[in-house]
């Protein structure tokens, strides 16, 4: 029991990244109806923005200030290379989004150079008990900084204008442009939220670990955090991220005890036999709108 | 009537030209030069009146998993090859040029086959071919050529290639030389390979498993993905499992996040971790202080402030970098092409063949002291020519690449007795 709940706690930590990742996702697709496939690198810069600054400005302050930076990254991207092709086909969007990746990550890579880089993070691997259970600290400063998180985007999204805005503008943008809601900035502060929320992202993965030119791809574990939750959802993300690493987590303990005919290394699929799974039962997610379409 | 004259005729040349009956790249053709080399002389030529050799590499250089490797190594080599032309080039004829064709492969065997594709006719032979996956995708034309290539990676597969010029012991030897060293130092009891897929990852494991059967010790084999966060299931297969050693072979990253939880969860075990294991920067990272009383590192050579001539050529040709033993490997790497183009070059079969026969008929290699010269054994049957002395070295905050030896060249009695009649990783 004991080593059920510590690897539950795991999976919560790894989950509450991959959810505020996927919170990003989200908040851009809502906005713009696009997957931004920028994620990844604004992620991987996020980390190694705080990997710089920890060393002049003690780690906290950096995660704040990598925060700003990165939003202000993603803004640039937004202004630079997304606003003008508005009114094109989402997949070209798309795509765009793809080659900003690749740029953004080519660029941070000489950031981070041949070695593994640390973020300066104050946890380590130092571990903490909790009655009987020992946990890793990180984790649950995971799980902490990701409820703020969310609790503060949600409280933005219910109570200030600019998130009643959004809203309006995620669900019909034209009557939303007639009612004098500015869809451009919209689209810009769905982009500058998530790449703040993606330099968070970023800075947590490295804690511990550090980070090196590889890391983006643990990004891509929030595609099917969305799917599984609804591409529309917020809470969709947040549930869909936390599912995606509390399962992952169970199959890295267990599977090899209980179902070794799956294979050495199945918990790295799950996230998408989780998708697969949620697919066949809801193809809108758990949380997603069912779109209604006249034939 | 007449287009089916034309049609046959077609059909025909086609036919020919496939079979290479007509060609016009006709390499071996009398007063022809051989590819890749001129007797103008190289770009950047430190005497203009030799003539050219032109080696390519293909590397991973930006964007692959082992870019943070792949640079230094080719860096090593540039340096390695300019002291050479420096000293006179190779048997007073030529010099080696190892910058006009150095291609990225981003660690992707089809990039990898299609920029070798591309310098293939203008090439003798590779200086560096990274990789294990990568260079298997171009094995077979290297075969079907006769262009020699110094790889970039240790695996056992490579002792069965003529045409592939490796150097230093590979992962399976290595591995066994931990696990006999371990039966020395640590008298383990179970011993336990994490280790990532493929002939990496898993030709050590093979070395660890026969070394494990040999010393009567119970072995588990953890294979896992690469990727810190991907190390859940091997940090929980250490800690309930508890082998007394684990041979680590995974990139640095998994292997301090395998060595610094496992530590945390209270693992009291022995790690020893292949050469790609470690990297400097893990003495600033949590897993500090684990890595310091639980890990080891094999090695296939010694690390970079060495004391022999070839280590001191190295730093002297390598002014001002930050110390990194992925210099001091594709420095070393370099070592056998140099032995056999001399080779080549004294035997007056200046060609690909020439270049062929010339490694088959190394015995030994004079490595300046950095290995010992049976290791640049090409000749005889791969069983007696398989290199089989390593390294273990220790954690060190004062060394320059962070590691020190504690024990210099060795082979352990599994090593010694064992048959290599083909590539380890096939038998896990």
């Amino acid at each position: 029991m004991k080593a059920l709940l510590e690897t539950l706690i795991r999976g919560l930590g790894n989950g509450s990244v991959y959810a505020l990742l996927a919170l990003g996702f989200v908040i851009i697709y809502k906005a713009t109806r696009v997957i931004s496939f920028a994620q990844p690198a604004l992620m991987l810069a996020g980390a190694v923005a705080v990997s710089h600054l920890a060393e002049v400005t003690g780690f906290y302050t950096a995660v704040l200030l990598a925060g700003l930076l990165i939003a202000g990254v993603a803004l640039a991207v937004e202004r630079i290379a997304i606003r003008p092709m508005v009114g094109r086909p989402v997949f070209v969007v798309a795509i765009i989004t793809l080659g900003v990746d690749i740029v953004v990550r080519v660029v941070v890579n000489a950031f981070i150079g041949r070695d593994v880089r640390q973020v300066g993070d104050p946890w380590g691997f130092d571990q903490v008990a909790l009655g009987p259970l020992v946990v890793q600290q990180r984790w649950l400063a995971m799980l902490a900084v990701t409820a703020v998180l969310v609790g503060l985007l949600f409280a933005f999204f219910r109570y200030t204008r600019y998130g009643l805005a959004m809203r309006a503008a995620a669900f019909d943008q034209e009557t939303a442009l007639a009612q004098g809601v500015s869809v451009g900035m919209v689209f810009a502060l769905s982009w500058g939220l998530a790449g703040f929320l993606a330099a968070v992202a970023g800075m947590f993965v490295g804690t511990g670990q550090g980070i090196e030119q590889g890391t983006w791809v643990i990004a891509l574990k929030a595609l099917p955090a969305i799917i599984v939750g609804g591409l529309d959802s917020l809470g969709g993300a947040v549930a869909g991220g936390l599912v995606v690493g509390v399962v992952e987590s169970l199959f890295q303990s267990y599977q090899g005890e209980y179902a070794p005919w799956l294979g050495q290394n199945f918990a790295v699929v799950t996230p998408y036999v989780v998708m697969l799974v949620v697919l066949l039962v809801r193809p809108y997610g758990l949380f997603g709108t069912r779109e209604v379409e006249r034939v | 009537m007449k287009s089916r004259y034309v049609v046959a005729s077609a059909a025909l040349v086609a036919l020919l030209s496939a079979c290479g009956v007509i060609r016009g790249d006709d390499e071996g053709g009398k007063g022809a030069q051989a590819a890749g080399v001129t007797s103008e002389p190289c770009p950047t030529a430190v005497d203009k009146k030799k003539g050219c050799i032109y080696l390519g590499t293909v590397s991973d250089l930006t964007a692959g998993p082992f870019a943070a490797l792949a640079v230094p190594i080719t860096d090593a080599q540039k340096a390695f090859w300019a002291r050479v032309n420096k000293a006179g080039g190779i048997g007073g004829r030529y010099e080696v040029d190892v910058t006009k064709f150095v291609r990225d492969n981003k660690y992707n065997p089809e990039v990898h086959r299609q920029v070798y594709n591309e310098m293939k006719d203008q090439v003798l032979g590779l200086a560096q071919t990274l990789g294990s996956p990568t260079t298997a995708a171009i094995l077979g034309d290297l075969k079907a050529n006769s262009v020699v290539a110094a790889p970039a990676s240790w695996t056992s597969a490579w002792e069965f290639e003529d045409v592939i010029l490796e150097t230093g012991a590979n992962y399976c030897v290595e591995a066994m030389n931990s696990v006999d060293y371990a039966m020395e130092a640590y008298k383990p009891k179970s011993v336990m390979a994490v280790h990532l897929a493929g002939d990496y990852g898993a030709d050590a494991a093979a070395g660890a498993k026969i070394a494990a059967e040999r010393n009567g010790l119970t072995f588990t084999g953890v294979e896992t993905p690469s990727g810190a966060t991907e190390q859940g299931r091997a940090i929980t297969e250490i800690t309930k499992n508890k082998p007394d050693l684990v041979i680590l072979t995974t990139g640095p990253a998994d292997a301090a996040t395998i060595v610094g939880q496992a530590a945390a969860a209270g693992f009291k075990g022995r790690f020893i971790g292949t050469g790609p294991t470690w990297n400097p920067a893990l003495l600033k990272s949590p897993a500090a202080p684990a890595l310091k009383a639980l890990y080891e590192q094999s090695a296939p050579g010694r690390p970079w402030d060495s004391d022999t001539p070839g280590h001191r050529a190295m730093r002297e040709a390598l002014p001002g970098v930050t110390p990194n033993d992925g210099y001091t490997s594709g420095w070393a790497w370099a070592y056998p092409m140099k032995a056999a183009l001399e080779k080549m070059v004294a035997s007056g079969d200046i060609s690909r063949k020439g270049l062929l026969a010339a490694v088959k008929s190394l015995r030994t290699v004079d490595y300046e002291g950095m290995l010992p010269p049976e290791a640049g054994n090409f000749a005889g049957d791969p069983d007696a020519a398989t290199f089989r002395q390593t390294l273990v070295n220790k954690v060190d905050d004062k060394a320059l690449t962070g590691v020190t030896t504690v024990k210099d060249f060795f082979v352990g009695p599994t090593a010694k007795g064992h048959t290599f009649d083909g590539p380890c990783y096939a038998k896990l």
